[in-house]
């Protein structure tokens, strides 16, 4: 074996003059292919001793024994002993001559396979899909949740989505949030509108943005919605609750902010023609909550909310098989399919009127249906005066 | 009503003879046992179809089965003759018999035989434990149902569930007929505790769980111990009515299974009760499928009544009883514990 057919060996350097980064990558290439080649000649040298000694010990045993044939074993050794150094010789170049041209291609290419690997062992993995079917049912972000099913990490997940809605989106405008008290039960009675609820999460975005001390706005949610898969599930989580006169007493008697909306699925319903005309407020039966828990009652009026899907036609034989309470036509929906899901950026208002307490008349006035009706009645014309205020106020659908 | 001034203080005074209808099932064993090892509780009368796997130190046993033609002449001779002034009825199943027919001859007419016999033979105080889910799973149900202000509906479908609530109101009845009895019917929401097995825990042990698509709702606990509170409290008080007996707190399905590091498949609604029925019939499903309402809509029950009237605090609440529980499981995975302890 000759030892001037191998590269030269460049000593381990590190440069910091301005070389460009491919080149300080090459040094750095060839300083390890200079290390391999040393260890490689050493195993090569160890080798060739081991063989060498194998031979003179065969050699021995063979004149030892003074059988003639010493010439056959010797030209079997050397052959083995060629072979050996013709494939040493071959995967050293082999190596010397990788190392030499130290391509970044080469090592991006087996980075490439090496994450592709590792991706595909994650997806053939069982833990994979457990997760992905946790996410599916929801056990990403449920925590822990409070008694009526409301999850705060979940909230603060989606707060983000609220406070573009309410400052990018619809520009939300909100005065008198002061007359809601820093502590202490209140009823908000609000007017429902704009076809998809979006109100109510616009109101809870209000109280939580606006207001110094509240964050904890409930509000209740028609019946329909808990029937769907997802929608009702979702409701429970950022603090709505089904809509009857158990909860909302149960969320006053502990102190609770609660926003109703009277007019119900008859509100968010209505036609483009109709807008700004509030519908019956049910059957009072806010009036007697407030009464029964002693809680002031907040008027709220919301205006922009009507035209953001305005409705010119509705069907309600096709929503009936599916339990939707109707299906809106609207200038987008469903001629523009998903896109005419997306509501119109319009320009909202909202304000908080002056609570109105209900203590003078009494418990007794629970059962005095005719006031009951007459107070609600009051109620409403309170909150069409307010949007007859903002309407007033705005010049623009758009633009505010 | 004489015995109520003593009871009031109910330190130093015991509540008679105590007879437990149905020693085999879970709430009844494990009563049997409370009631052996309590020095207040003087004699104790043990009823039921099979003899308990303990022996018995004061207890004394008589075999009847509630479901013959005869049992309540019988349960009349042997209260009559063991003077019996309170009768725990846990012949109740919790799990759902897969025999209908049994079923509803044990719950509806074996608790009609029972309180013939105890109108009979004067017993004084009579506790009946049935279970929160006769209120069934509803959208329309308010986050808490109470008792006195929401009637059960249980399920149209639930042959179990009607014979439960066929139980309750024959108990109701039997109070309004009887002024001067004591009728306590305790309504525990799902219990899990170490030892307990119903169709509830069967479903949790599996390695898997099948959810329904989009459907996350919220799920109480009692643990098994909270339940023996209960009863105990039943027992040496008067506390007449109908008394939600739940944990504190509550927890949506998705966290529940979570806890319990359960495998969750969400299907989709649409077939989701066939293909329920179908596994029921073939023996792999633990429940029939009028029970999957449970895995849709809520049923959580107050339990601020008996907080009130009974002064009963649970001291597990429904993340508790549920940790308790897999806790005693992972015991059970390794071998530590064996199944029936």
């Amino acid at each position: 074996m000759n030892s001037n057919n191998r590269p030269n060996v460049v000593p381990l350097k590190f440069s910091f003059d301005e070389k460009s980064h491919a080149e300080n990558d090459r040094q750095l290439f060839k300083d390890l292919a200079g290390r391999i080649e040393i260890r490689l000649d050493k195993l090569e040298r160890e080798l060739m001793e081991s063989i060498q000694m194998l031979e003179s010990d065969i050699q021995k045993a063979v004149k030892s024994k003074k059988h003639g044939d010493e010439t056959l074993v010797k030209q079997d050794l050397h052959q083995l002993n060629h072979i050996l150094e013709s494939r040493l010789q071959k995967t050293l170049k082999l190596l010397s001559r990788e190392a030499a041209s130290g391509s970044r291609e080469q090592s991006e290419t087996i980075e490439g396979i090496r994450k592709a690997s590792s991706h595909l062992i994650k997806l053939l993995s069982f833990d994979f899909y457990k997760t992905v079917l946790d996410r599916l049912g929801n056990a990403e972000y449920t925590e822990e949740v409070d008694p009526f099913g409301m999850d705060k990490r979940l909230l603060e997940k989606i707060k983000p989505i609220l406070d573009f809605l309410y400052y990018k989106y619809w520009r939300v405008t909100t005065t008198g949030i002061e007359n809601i008290p820093n502590e202490g039960r209140a009823l908000i009675v609000a007017n429902h509108s704009g076809t998809v609820p979006y109100d109510g999460a616009m109101i809870k975005a209000a109280i939580m943005n606006e207001h110094p001390k509240r964050k904890d706005a409930r509000f209740l949610v028609e019946n329909f919605v808990y029937h769907m898969p997802f929608m009702g599930n979702l409701m429970y989580r950022i603090g709505g609750v089904r809509a009857c006169p158990e909860n909302a007493e149960l969320l006053l008697n502990s102190e609770h902010l609660v926003v109703v909306f009277p007019e119900g699925v008859k509100g968010i319903g209505k036609f483009f023609n109709q807008r700004y005309k509030l519908q019956r407020f049910g059957r009072g039966g806010f009036i007697k909550l407030c009464m029964k828990t002693k809680s002031p009652l907040i008027p709220v009026g919301v205006t922009g909310a009507e035209e953001i899907h305005p409705i010119i036609f509705k069907s309600n034989i096709l929503a009936k098989t599916i339990g939707l309470p109707y299906i809106p036509i609207t200038p987008t929906f469903p001629f523009l399919g998903l896109l005419g899901c997306i509501p119109f950026p319009t320009k909202w208002a909202m304000h908080f009127g002056k609570p109105i307490s209900f203590e003078r008349h009494g418990i007794k006035a629970i059962d005095d249906e005719l006031l009951i009706h007459k107070l609600s009645e009051q109620v409403r014309s309170e909150i069409q005066n307010i949007i007859i205020d903002l309407l007033k106020k705005r010049r623009s659908v758009f633009m505010g | 009503m004489a015995s109520k001034k003593p009871l009031q203080d109910n330190s130093s005074t015991s509540p008679g003879t105590v007879v437990i209808t149905g020693t085999s099932s879970f709430k009844g064993s494990r009563l049997l046992r409370e009631l052996e090892n309590n020095p207040r509780i003087k004699n104790l009368v043990a009823i039921d179809k099979h003899k308990p796997q303990f022996s018995l130190k004061k207890a004394r046993f008589y075999r009847l089965d509630l479901t013959e033609t005869t049992a309540d002449a019988q349960l009349t001779e042997i209260l009559k003759k063991e003077k019996c002034s309170t009768l725990v009825h846990c012949a109740l199943p919790i799990t759902p018999p897969r025999d209908q027919a049994y079923s509803h001859e044990l719950i509806s007419v074996g608790t009609m035989y029972v309180l013939t016999a105890c109108a009979a033979a004067d017993v004084k105080k009579i506790i009946l434990p049935t279970t929160t889910d006769v209120y069934g799973a509803f959208p329309t149900n308010p986050n808490f149902l109470q008792e006195n202000l929401h009637k059960p509906k249980g399920d149209l479908l639930s042959k179990f569930l009607a014979d439960c609530m066929d139980a309750e109101n024959q108990a109701l009845s039997f109070s309004k007929k009887y002024p001067d009895r004591i009728v306590t019917i305790l309504r525990p929401c799902t219990i899990l505790g170490p030892t307990v097995q119903s169709f509830k825990t069967r479903l949790l042990r599996r390695f898997f769980f099948t959810t329904m698509l989009g459907f996350d709702p919220l799920i109480q606990f009692i643990h098994e111990d909270d339940i023996m509170a209960a009863f105990h409290l039943a027992i040496f008080k008067d506390c007449p009515g109908i008394f939600n007996i739940v944990g504190d707190g509550v927890l949506p399905l998705s966290r529940v299974l979570a806890i319990s590091g359960k495998f969750h498949i969400p299907l989709p609604q649409i077939g989701f009760k066939t293909l329920v029925q179908l596994l029921w019939y073939l023996d792999i499903a633990p429940a029939p499928s009028s029970h999957v309402n449970f895995l849709r809509y809520l049923c959580i029950a107050d339990g601020s009544k008996a907080k009130k009237v009974m002064g009963f605090t649970p001291r597990f609440s429904t993340k508790d009883a549920l940790l308790s529980f897999v806790g005693a499981e992972r015991l059970r995975e390794i071998n530590l514990i064996e199944l029936n302890a």
